[in-house]
């Protein structure tokens, strides 16, 4: 039974952690190549890579997605170490509209502007700071959206993610809440009844024995010898 | 029409959490009305005194401005994702 909560929590926690680290924002130091746009099928299991801009997206099999090349600098831990190299990193732009995950971006086509304004050449880098949500996979050609750019005077920024810093106290202060109020509502709304379920259980079984003990007290009258009945001798 | 939907999941989920935070607090404040009675009974204290005492309590707590505050958690979400909007879209 432990080893099964145990198991059931790891679980839950690794589900949560891999949302939470598709869809929060994180930071790229990047310097824009070129952009391009490229018609995309979307009628397969990898569509949930791919955003919902508006309503009748949803039912297209495929469209027109705008995409952003840029040669980014390498990272160790989720973005906190930086490094010296570099890599290849192609960012989607879609709107995210009213959908999930909630960044209510309407304005893909500035971004893309912005990032064709910044657009250098290794010789006289331009580099930029991406924020984006989502994944890079090259074999299910699953990119991540960019959310907004702005440029930088060095690639050796330092990133503070303020919104995931803000996200993840919100969180915390939420759980405690929550189980404040769970905790208030087994006290005085659960215990209550199971107190009283557990009397009515004692109750009962204080009625079996009593009665047990009424049987066996008449059962006794017959096994015992009652001398008393008995003439004097 | 995402937007009815968010606007319609939304309010039924912060409802749920609207009534679950009333009732949480309604609780509280009526738990502590209990024990600052249990704790300090006047002369000849009985049952129907601590209920009158408790009735008072929650009536007061229910005019008070505090159950209205919990109104803020559908006003506290609608100007976040404003404020996200805002930030997110404005150049």
């Amino acid at each position: 039974m432990r080893k099964i909560k145990i198991t059931l929590r790891i679980l839950f926690l690794l589900i949560f952690a891999t949302i939470a680290h598709y869809a929060l924002p994180q930071h790229d130091v990047v310097r824009v190549v070129n952009t391009y746009q490229e018609r995309q099928d979307l009628n397969d299991w990898t569509r949930m890579f791919w955003a919902r801009p508006d309503d009748q997206s949803a039912e297209l099999i495929n469209r027109d997605v705008q995409f952003i090349q840029t040669v980014k600098r390498r990272t160790f831990l989720l973005g906190f170490i930086p490094r010296e190299a570099t890599e290849p990193m192609v960012y989607r732009n879609e709107d995210t509209g009213f959908s999930w995950p909630f960044y209510f971006k309407f304005d893909t086509a500035n971004l893309q502007t912005e990032a064709d304004d910044l657009r250098s050449t290794s010789e006289t880098p331009k580099w930029a700071v991406m924020t984006h949500y989502g994944w890079r996979n090259e074999y299910i050609s699953a990119f991540p959206n960019a959310i907004a750019i702005r440029p930088v005077d060095s690639p050796n920024v330092t990133i503070i993610p303020w919104f995931n810093i803000f996200f993840f106290i919100c969180l915390a202060a939420l759980l405690l809440f929550i189980r404040a109020m769970w905790r208030q509502f087994r006290e005085r709304s659960v215990d209550p009844l199971l107190d009283a379920a557990g009397h009515r259980v004692d109750e009962v079984q204080a009625d079996v024995a009593e009665r047990k003990g009424r049987i066996s007290r008449w059962l006794g009258t017959w096994r015992k010898k009652d001398n008393s009945r008995l003439p004097p001798e | 029409m995402q937007f009815v939907r968010l606007v319609v999941i939304g309010f039924v989920a912060l409802s749920i959490v609207y009534f679950s935070v009333s009732l949480y607090s309604r609780s509280v404040r009526k738990e502590r009305l209990e024990k600052e009675f249990d704790a300090h009974p006047p002369e000849g204290a009985d049952e129907a005194m601590r209920e009158a005492f408790i009735a008072e309590g929650m009536a007061e707590y229910n005019s008070s401005i505090r159950p209205k505050l919990i109104a803020l958690v559908y006003v506290v979400p609608v100007v976040f994702f404003s404020i996200v909007t805002y930030v997110i879209n404005a150049s």
